[in-house]
């Protein structure tokens, strides 16, 4: 791919050009630079951009250097936000690892540092999205249109991560139900294993104190569970909070490979227009698919009316889920009604 | 040598230096060019918030000197005049200014004359001056494309504007190729032995310097043909489904207006369609309308079996898992019912039209012999009810192409038969065509009979029998690329232009049609360069023709030749 750089010789007529030029300059200083917007932020990471060195132009009526527009901070900010958001998830991420290493006792620690680092990421995905919200207002055309390129841009960003710390904890999760199922599975198991999961406790017992130390060990796992089972909860309402997040942000993101994703498109409508159908089309989509897939009697609901749809959901599934039967039943009628209420807002 | 990647690369070139948020400024051409092979997402990642054609840009005078411009157009006189008034009075921050293709010294001086608030950081030409449309096939969407088939005294300025178009395109492919190639065209169009002309003087003389890569390899070649050498292919329906979509509804830039077929909800009513986003359509852009219809078939099969896993859901991993799913659940959707939707409505139109019947005729007069048949198989058409005025012209231009010498007084009939079945054709029109791309005028052997060893292979290739009667069609195109694999591209019909001549046999063949490609050649060349026979070839054309296209350019240009024969 061959390119040729034309910059030097146009700066060679430039400044062939300028030392003509010169004397006329003067005359037209002044005449209704841009505004300035001011902020009343002090303190901003943004270099205004300025080409102009003012060195050799300050006596020429040269643009006034434009502050950019307040919500530049506003996404900054959210930039800054998802960057601590995905260190924090690349310590989570080591805390799980550590946390799902075999050992007894000491768990706390780690348990209170996952807690305190999930509630930190989610923390920061909740307030980096509501402030993604400030970002589209109105005011000029081509302004309100890079805001809200600038938000579909965050917003991609912001699902991306929500999607990977929503994957590490459902795998975080699966691991330990898989170990809670094991350690309340019988002792077999955990005597098959025990090389692995207890070392320093069976170390050295011997056939006679089998069935006490078994017992203890019953209790103790007992105990553990129940552990277990309130962490599980706690992702859950983790992951809860993640779909809220992830169903709001998909109104922005932009599905690839499609039309709306096409440049020559983008400028053809303007994008208030094509985002608010946009809104509305998943709104009805979403509804319509948790539907679909979670209702055993959809064949007789899909007849109804597409307004009907939204409010029949909820018998259905609701009756459905009472006859599901396993661990885990209440958290995912909780996570069924927040996901039916939050197509409804 | 893939078109597709460079086109990428110089976008993504002029992009990843400049830090900070960026407004992109194209033209009505080179956005075109930067659509089809960029996405919106992907320059949003670019952090390029806003894009704009550069003559509404100017419609706003509010200052955005947080953002920094990036430039890309084709060095017009227009698109000078519009930066001129632009820089005069800066918005942005700052001015990258990329050109698809060489600036000349005027160009620059006006630039350099108009940038008094010295914003312009840096003047560039990156040679993305074509529209890649796929990785081996490029188009120029040259405006005006029926000037090729006028005679030069017609309308000279314009005609040079149309070559310069297309010498502009030429020598940016090479240039983004860094080759330069030695340059063939077809003896008996004008047209293409101009272009021919003018690019290898602008490759070796003008800008010598510029295509000058010092490569010891076997120069590339450049074929320029006339689409007048093969006026038989856009004249057909097609059964491809890349070719039908565009034959039936029409393929812009990668992408399918359905508002003329039927009524769609918004987000339906344009849809993409492009090998390089689009897994299925990459499989199956090639395969026939029947394949077409098992393969979707699959695909539904497919989305069904995700759906109904997804319809499983019984714990909250499977809840996550979804939710986690959902946006490529979404996106799958979405293919699978564009790619239905497609298929639907061309089956509507091959039943309300009777392509069945319609194009098994076409393709035995495209491709067998045997006068009498096909003069009473047109003739049966012509009084069939159901088939459409187009349907009906085009069989006739079909049969006159074939059968111009042998029968002049059933194609008489014909002609008559066609004036008082489908009046609202200007009568002459099948006869321009034939003055056009008559017998006399082309260059190749259009019909395999000319031509002893071609009459030999017909012939064998009548006693295979063929699959499929609505594919047996092979465009010239085929039978070129075929002897320049083989090395038998007869210099009397291809002549070099100037002393530049191929040393041995060319790796890389650019072939290009004045006049414009189809898309069954495009396929043509698809499927050749998969034989990896050693040579690659790369089409392109001024325009991408579908039989209405062609037709319209044809009309434009009898128009204009009738109203100016008085003049001249």
């Amino acid at each position: 791919m061959a390119t040729r750089n034309r910059t030097f010789m146009f700066k060679r007529y430039r400044d062939a050009l300028k030392t003509v030029r010169l004397p006329s300059y003067t005359s037209d200083a002044g005449g209704g630079g841009p505004v300035i917007e001011m902020t009343n932020k002090q303190t901003r990471s943004y270099a205004p951009l300025s080409t102009i060195d003012p060195g050799t132009s300050s006596f020429v009526g040269t643009p006034t250097v434009g502050l950019p527009p307040a919500w530049v901070d506003v996404s900054e900010e959210i930039a800054a936000n998802i960057q601590r958001a995905r260190s924090k998830l690349s310590e989570l991420s080591k805390a799980h690892a550590k946390a799902l290493m075999p050992s007894f006792g000491d768990g706390k620690e780690d348990q209170h540092r996952i807690e305190a680092l999930t509630y930190v990421v989610t923390d920061l995905l909740k307030k980096s999205e509501k402030r993604l919200r400030k970002l589209s207002a109105g005011g000029p055309l081509e302004d309100s249109t890079i805001r809200k390129n600038v938000q579909r841009s965050l917003a991609t960003d912001l699902q991306s991560l929500s999607v990977e710390l929503r994957r590490k904890q459902s795998h975080y999760l699966k691991c330990l139900q898989q170990q809670q199922k094991e350690s309340s599975d019988g002792v077999d198991l955990e005597m098959n294993d025990s090389g692995k999961h207890s070392k320093s406790e069976d170390d050295g017992f011997d056939g006679l104190g089998f069935s006490e130390h078994q017992m203890a060990k019953l209790k103790k796992s007992e105990a553990f569970s129940m552990e277990r089972e309130r962490e599980i909860q706690q992702v859950g309402e983790s992951v809860n909070e993640l779909a809220q997040i992830m169903k709001d942000l998909s109104a922005l993101v932009i599905d690839q490979g499609t039309i709306i994703d096409r440049i020559d498109y983008n400028i053809q409508n303007v994008a208030a227009t094509v985002d608010e159908g946009l809104k509305q089309l998943q709104k009805v989509a979403f509804v319509s698919i948790i539907f679909f897939h979670l209702s055993p009697s959809r064949a007789k609901s899909e007849t109804r009316g597409n307004g009907n749809v939204r409010y029949s959901t909820c018998g259905p599934v609701l009756s459905d889920v009472g006859s599901l039967n396993h661990q885990g039943d209440s958290l995912l009628i909780l996570l069924l009604f927040n996901i039916i209420n939050m197509s409804d807002a | 040598m893939v078109l597709v990647s460079s086109v990428r690369d110089y976008v993504n070139r002029m992009l990843q230096d400049i830090s900070g948020m960026k407004v992109l400024i194209l033209d009505s051409q080179t956005v075109s060019a930067v659509s089809v092979v960029y996405s919106q997402s992907e320059l949003l990642q670019k952090e390029v918030f806003l894009v704009e054609l550069v003559d509404a840009i100017s419609m706003s005078k509010e200052s955005m000197s947080h953002l920094k411009a990036v430039y890309f157009l084709r060095p017009t006189s227009e698109n000078i005049q519009h930066l001129k008034r632009q820089l005069a009075k800066p918005r942005f921050g700052e001015y990258n200014l990329f050109f698809s293709n060489m600036l000349n010294s005027t160009q620059l001086h006006i630039l350099a004359d108009s940038d008094e608030h010295e914003v312009v950081q840096q003047v560039q030409e990156f040679f993305a001056d074509f529209v890649a449309i796929d990785p081996y096939h490029f188009t120029l969407n040259t405006p005006s494309n029926h000037m090729y088939m006028l005679p030069a005294v017609i309308d000279p300025p314009n005609l040079q504007n149309y070559c310069d178009r297309i010498v502009d395109g030429l020598a940016a492919i090479f240039l983004a190729f860094k080759r330069r190639p030695v340059i063939r065209y077809s003896r008996t169009s004008d047209i293409a032995k101009r272009i021919a002309h003018e690019a290898s003087k602008l490759m070796y003389q003008q800008e010598s310097g510029l295509f000058d890569f010092r490569r010891t390899e076997i120069s590339p070649l450049l074929l320029v043909i006339d689409r007048r050498d093969d006026p038989v292919t856009p004249l057909l329906n097609q059964w491809t489904y890349q070719a039908m979509v565009h034959e039936l509804i029409g393929i812009k830039d990668n992408k399918v207006d359905l508002g003329n077929v039927g009524k769609f909800s918004k987000d339906q009513q344009e849809v993409v369609l492009s090998s390089e986003q689009d897994a299925f359509f990459k499989a199956n852009m090639y395969e026939n309308f029947g394949d077409i219809g098992m393969s979707i078939k699959r695909m539904v099969d497919d989305f069904q079996q995700v759906a109904k896993s997804n319809q499983n859901i019984q714990t909250i991993e499977d809840m996550a898992k979804f939710v986690d799913n959902y946006p490529e659940y979404r996106k799958m959707q979405g293919n699978v019912s564009k790619h239905v939707t497609l298929v639907t409505e061309m089956s509507k139109i091959v039943e309300e039209r009777k392509l069945m019947l319609v194009s098994q005729t076409e393709q035995e007069l495209a491709c067998n012999g045997g006068q009498g048949a096909a003069f009473e198989a047109v003739t049966n058409l012509l009084n069939n009810e159901s088939v459409s005025d187009i349907d009906r012209l085009r069989l006739v231009m079909l049969y006159a192409l074939r059968y111009e010498k042998e029968s002049p007084v059933q194609l008489m009939q014909l002609f008559n038969k066609l004036a008082s079945r489908s009046p609202k054709y200007k009568p002459g029109l099948v006869q321009f065509l034939l003055k056009q791309a008559g017998v006399d005028r082309r260059t190749g052997d259009l019909y395999g009979n000319r031509d002893i060893l071609n009459i030999a292979r017909n012939m064998a290739r009548g006693l295979k029998g063929v699959e499929n009667v609505y594919t047996q069609h092979q465009p010239l195109l085929f039978q070129t690329m075929e002897s320049i694999t083989k090395g038998r591209l007869r210099d009397v019909d291809y002549p070099f232009v100037g002393n530049h001549f191929q040393q041995g046999r060319p790796q890389e063949v650019v072939i290009f049609i004045v006049g414009g490609t189809t898309y069954e050649e495009s396929r043509s060349v698809a499927l050749q360069n998969s034989l990896n026979s050693g040579i690659r070839f790369i089409l392109g054309g001024s325009s991408l023709l579908n039989s209405k296209s062609f037709l319209k350019d044809l009309e434009e240009a009898q128009r204009i030749s009738r109203s100016s024969t008085g003049v001249v």
